[in-house]
Parts: C-alpha cells; structure tokens; sequence
C-alpha cells in the first residue's frame, strides 16, 4: 500500500521533474531526459523566489501566529466556560473545519465580494473593496486562520486538560496573576504540544490549495501550491513543476526535521 | 499565625450536590487540627474553600481576624500541600521551593537563600539542583512541605500528604510533620481518610459525614468515648462491636445477659465495646465458641459467636486460644447509644 501511494508517486515525481514532460504536444508523448535542467531554472527563477517568499508570510501569520493564538486563547478562554457555551463554540469553529472547500471558499467569495459582500455591508464601504484583488495575501492568511483554527483549539484544549488542577491551584495561591500562571505552569507544560501542532499546521498549510478557489491565480497571492499548479495545468509544464514539487517536498521534509530536532533538544 | 474561625459554611455544588451543610468550626492558633472522614463526606472541600479554591454557597471564613470568605487564594496567605504534590516538573527543587517567593516578586538572590535555609531544615542538601522526577516520594513529600514553609503562611492546609507514600515512609514522614509542626508552631488543617494517622497526627479531629461534623474533640475522647454510632465504627484500627441490647431498670443486657449497670432511661439501645477493652477469660457474663483468630503482630483478633452475635476481642500474643474453644468474655468501658447519639 505505502508502495503504491507514497513512494511510487515520489519517485514518479522525481522522473518527470528530470525530463521536459508536457501535458500536450511533441514531449507530451516521448518526454526526454533533461538532467537538472528544471532544477537549475527553478533556483534561478524569480517568480519561484517570489511565491516561495508569499508562502512563507502565509505559514507564519495564518499557521504559525494566527491559528495556533487564536486556538489556543479560545481554548483558555473556554475551559471554565459553562458547558453549552463551549460546546456551542466548539461545534462552530470545528464547522469551518469540516465543510468541504468548495463551500467554504464560496461563503468567502461572498463574504469579500466587492458588491454586496458581508464584510463590506457591515463596515459600510461604499463602494465596496474588492478585497480578493486588493488584499489577496490578506484576504487568503485571515481565511487560513478561520478555517484551521479548529485543530489548534482541539489539540490545546486536550493539552490544557492534561494539566494537573493542582499545580494550577499552587499557582493560585502563591497569588500568581493570569500571565504568571501561563508563563510559569502552563506554557512549560504545553510546550511539547505547541511544537508538534506548529510542526503539523506548519506542513498543511504549506500545501494548502484551497486559497487558489477564493483568489485564483492572482500574482500577490500565488503561494507554492497554486504556482506549481499554474506551471503543471495552466502552463502545461509538467515536467518543471515536478522539479519544483520535489524541492518543495525537500522544504517540508528540512522542516519537519528542524521541528524534530527542536523537540528532542529542548524537551529532552 | 493566627486562628480560623468558621461559621455557618454551606457548599452546594450545581447539580444539587450538598458537599457542606451548614459548618461551625472553631480551630486555635498554632493547632494542629484534622479533618476526618470517608470519601465524599466534605473534608476535602471544606479545606478547599479555606484555601479559597471553592467559594461557599453561604457562611464565612475568618483566618485570624480577617474575614477572607470573598478573598482570592493568593490573598489569604495561607499555603496548601497536595496530594500529588504539585511539584512544577520543569524547575528545579531550589526553584520549586521559592515559587511563591518569586510571585512575591523577591530578589532571585533572596529567594534562593531561604529556598535553602528552608531545604537544608528539612533534610533536601544536595538535592537543590535537581527535578522532582530525580527524586523518591518521600523527598517530593518534603519538597512540597518546604514549599509551604518557605513563603511564612498564617496556616497549612494539608490534602493527604502522605496518602501517595509506602507504608512504612508514611509512618517516618508522620513523625517528621508532628516535630515540623510542633517546631514552627504553624495552625494546621490535615484532611485525612485514615483514622490512625488522624489519632497520631492531631491535636483535635473533627470526624465528618455527608457534609456535617459528626464529633469534634481530641484524640483520646474521640477514641475513648465516640459521639454516634458513626464516629465509633470509623475510629480504631479494629472494629468496634456494636450489639444490639436492652436495658431493664439500669441493666444492660446483651443477648440476655447483664453487661453493666448504668444510669439510662429503658428500652432498646445499641452497645458500644471496643475490642481492646474485652477480655476473654473463664468466667464472664457472655460465653461463645471462637469462630476465628486473625494475628495483628503482637496480639490477635478473636470473633467469638455468641448466641448468634459476632463479638471480636483483642488478646495479647501469650493469650492466644484456638478456634473451636469455649470461652467466655468480659466487655468493660461499655457504651451505650441510643438512636445512633451515645447516651452513656
């Protein structure tokens, strides 16, 4: 099974990232070997650079930042709520969680739509911005941050619980305020949690598609997985997204071992 | 230093759940008080809401003349030992030790000083540097015991300490808190479910029940003379015989025969008699066939059946009899309780 669907598709991705593979024409049919050829364009490539750089803003202020805050401060806030209170928030945010995306993007279209857009009704624009064109990379890092949340807020909630009451009440009765409290007996003890949820939303949405349905190929928002689709399917060249998928998932892999390491040095 | 002072205290928890029901308390400076009962019964939420982790339904707090029932934990000054200990994993004993220092916002320099002061009384040289998953249960015991001490409360508040130790530790660990107690001079709240360590530990108990206290007194008149029905089978180490009888014109009888003469209206009772005052002798006013003897070290437990009642007595090790043999028995400090409230 893991031979069949991981490593025959990688490998398969390394064949066409060394050959001038295309969707149609000549090279459609007998692809050639082209060595490092498309390696070689890619590194010299600015628009590569360019959506390399658009995708690491978007990891680290939709991922990184915006869902990891936001999940775990609804998770703090939530702990003492009354039952139905968190149960109904719960159930909410894990909603954004999971609708399918072709939903999800066009309730956002909706939302951001120039005319007769949500956010624009209720902050009285007139005329509306057009935040999709105007606002791309903001428009998909704070859709990320709504849409992702949930698992942040799910996994802190588990970690919060697994926090022994009496080292909460310790802190409570030396007199230590909220941010002592967290600094003190919370974070040190969530911290292996936090890691490995950053490392996990790290990942996904480094690969994220979803964003390309809401703002489609605009030039301010091509993040890496809507460039390599754009080079593949648009511009019909598979064999130079291959390349650049191979880099990519040589990116993911640099990461998620930085991650590890961080994880075993620190905690150890 | 200073007294606590409880009136009226009534706990409900949502749900409808009467955790305390209508608590008056009155505990001395620098004594050393403990709160005694099976699981469920209060203790530990009674302490709780000394501690200002639970707030009352009704009722007040007072800890030496401050009214703290509507103060936050951290205002109380009052330091709480856990049953867990509640050790933070990631800092250091000398760290763990001045915490609550530290939230008082002392130099790193000072803190760390008393931490030490504070560890080397309790026996924790060497250990200041390392993390309490480096040390036994008993050390973590001692570090949590040093973190109470070190930030000066006006009182301890203890949740089982020494339920989490062996049993032959808890007996050491025992002794190390009566001499820490008795040497700081610091009032003491124990919520314990073990009666010895209560007997062994206290200066008073109160014994609890579903919410109330059903006795409060010291050691020896709760041992000596139980309250209720309740407070007589929870108490002692084996359990009291409680037997039905009667009682005819001051002669109370248990299955037909006269125990003792008492000054009690008649009518039927239940008779209290530890096994430790029953002597097993030749002649007595009650007779039986022993049905078991259970060895407790230097005595033994015999169950006599008498007329169909089980009766135990306590016979030192020289006196041992075998099962089968007719004895006869000899109760003394005979109690008597009248719908569960003793009566003489």
């Amino acid at each position: 099974m893991i031979g069949v669907f991981l490593v025959f598709p990688g490998l398969w991705t390394l064949y066409i990232g060394a050959t001038n593979f295309r969707l149609t024409g000549v090279s459609a049919r007998e692809p050639d070997f082209v060595g490092l050829d498309n390696f070689e364009r890619a590194l010299t490539d600015q628009t590569f650079y360019h959506s390399l750089w658009l995708t690491l803003i978007f990891v680290f202020g939709s991922a990184v930042v915006g869902q990891n805050g936001l999940g775990f401060t609804l998770a703090w806030a939530l702990r003492d709520a009354r039952k139905w209170i968190r149960r109904t928030l719960e159930a909410l945010v894990l909603l954004a969680w999971i609708l399918p995306s072709s939903v999800v993007a066009f309730l956002w279209i909706a939302m951001l739509d120039r005319d007769g857009g949500t956010i624009n009704a209720l902050l009285g624009t007139v005329p509306g911005i057009a935040w999709t064109v105007e606002y791309p990379l903001l428009s998909i890092i704070v859709f990320n941050i709504w849409r992702g949340t949930a698992f942040s807020m799910m996994l802190y909630s588990a970690a919060l619980s697994s926090i022994p009451p009496s080292h909460l009440e310790t802190a409570r009765l030396a007199g230590s305020s909220g941010t002592q409290t967290l600094r003190d007996v919370v974070f040190p003890h969530i911290k292996r949690h936090a890691l490995t949820n950053t490392l996990l939303i790290t990942l996904w949405t480094f690969n994220d598609f979803t964003p390309f349905l809401i703002t489609a190929s605009d030039y301010d928002a091509e993040i890496i997985a809507t460039f390599i689709y754009n080079k593949a399917i648009v511009g019909g060249e598979m064999g130079y997204s291959g390349a650049i998928s191979l880099l990519v998932l040589l990116m993911n892999l640099l990461l998620a071992l930085v991650y590890l390491r961080v994880a075993r040095r620190r905690l150890a | 230093m200073a007294g606590i002072e409880i009136s009226a205290l009534t706990k409900e928890f949502p749900g409808g759940v009467q955790a305390l029901n209508g608590l008056d308390l009155s505990i001395a400076d620098g004594e050393f008080f403990a709160l005694l009962g099976p699981s469920g019964c209060g203790k530990t939420t009674l302490l709780r809401t000394i501690a200002g982790l639970e707030t009352p339904t009704s009722g007040s707090v007072r800890i030496g003349d401050r009214d703290v029932t509507r103060l936050p934990p951290g205002a109380r000054n009052v330091a709480m030992v856990f049953q867990d200990y509640a050790l933070f994993p990631h800092m250091t004993i000398e760290d763990n030790i001045a915490y609550p220092l530290k939230i008082r916002r002392q130099a790193r320099e000072t803190r760390l000083k008393h931490a030490h002061d504070v560890g080397s009384q309790l026996g924790l040289d060497g250990l200041m540097r390392r993390r309490p998953a480096e040390l036994s249960g008993g050390q973590q015991q001692r570090v949590a015991l040093a973190r109470a001490v070190a930030c000066h409360p006006s009182a301890f508040l203890f949740d089982e300490p020494l339920s989490n130790l062996d049993a032959r530790l808890r007996l050491e660990a025992r002794t190390f808190l009566k001499r820490l107690q008795r040497q700081l001079g610091v009032t003491t709240v124990f919520v314990t479910h073990d009666q010895a360590e209560a007997l062994a530990l206290a200066d008073r108990i109160a014994v609890m029940e579903a919410g109330r206290i059903r006795q409060i007194g010291t050691p020896r008149e709760v041992f000596g003379r139980p309250a209720n029905t309740f407070v007589a089978g929870f108490i002692g180490s084996t359990p009291m015989n409680l037997l039905p009888g009667v009682v005819r014109d001051g002669a109370v009888l248990v299955a037909a025969q006269q125990l003792s003469v008492l000054d009690v209206p008649d009518g039927e009772v239940v008779v209290g008699v530890r096994p430790e005052y029953v002597a097993v002798t030749e002649n007595g006013p009650l007779a039986g066939a022993v049905a078991t003897v259970e060895n407790l070290g230097t005595s033994s437990l015999v169950t006599v059946d008498v007329d169909g009642l089980s009766i135990g007595a306590v016979v030192p090790e020289d006196r041992e009899v075998e099962p089968g043999t007719r004895v006869a028995l000899n109760p003394t400090r005979v109690l008597v309780y009248r719908d569960g409230e003793l009566v003489s």
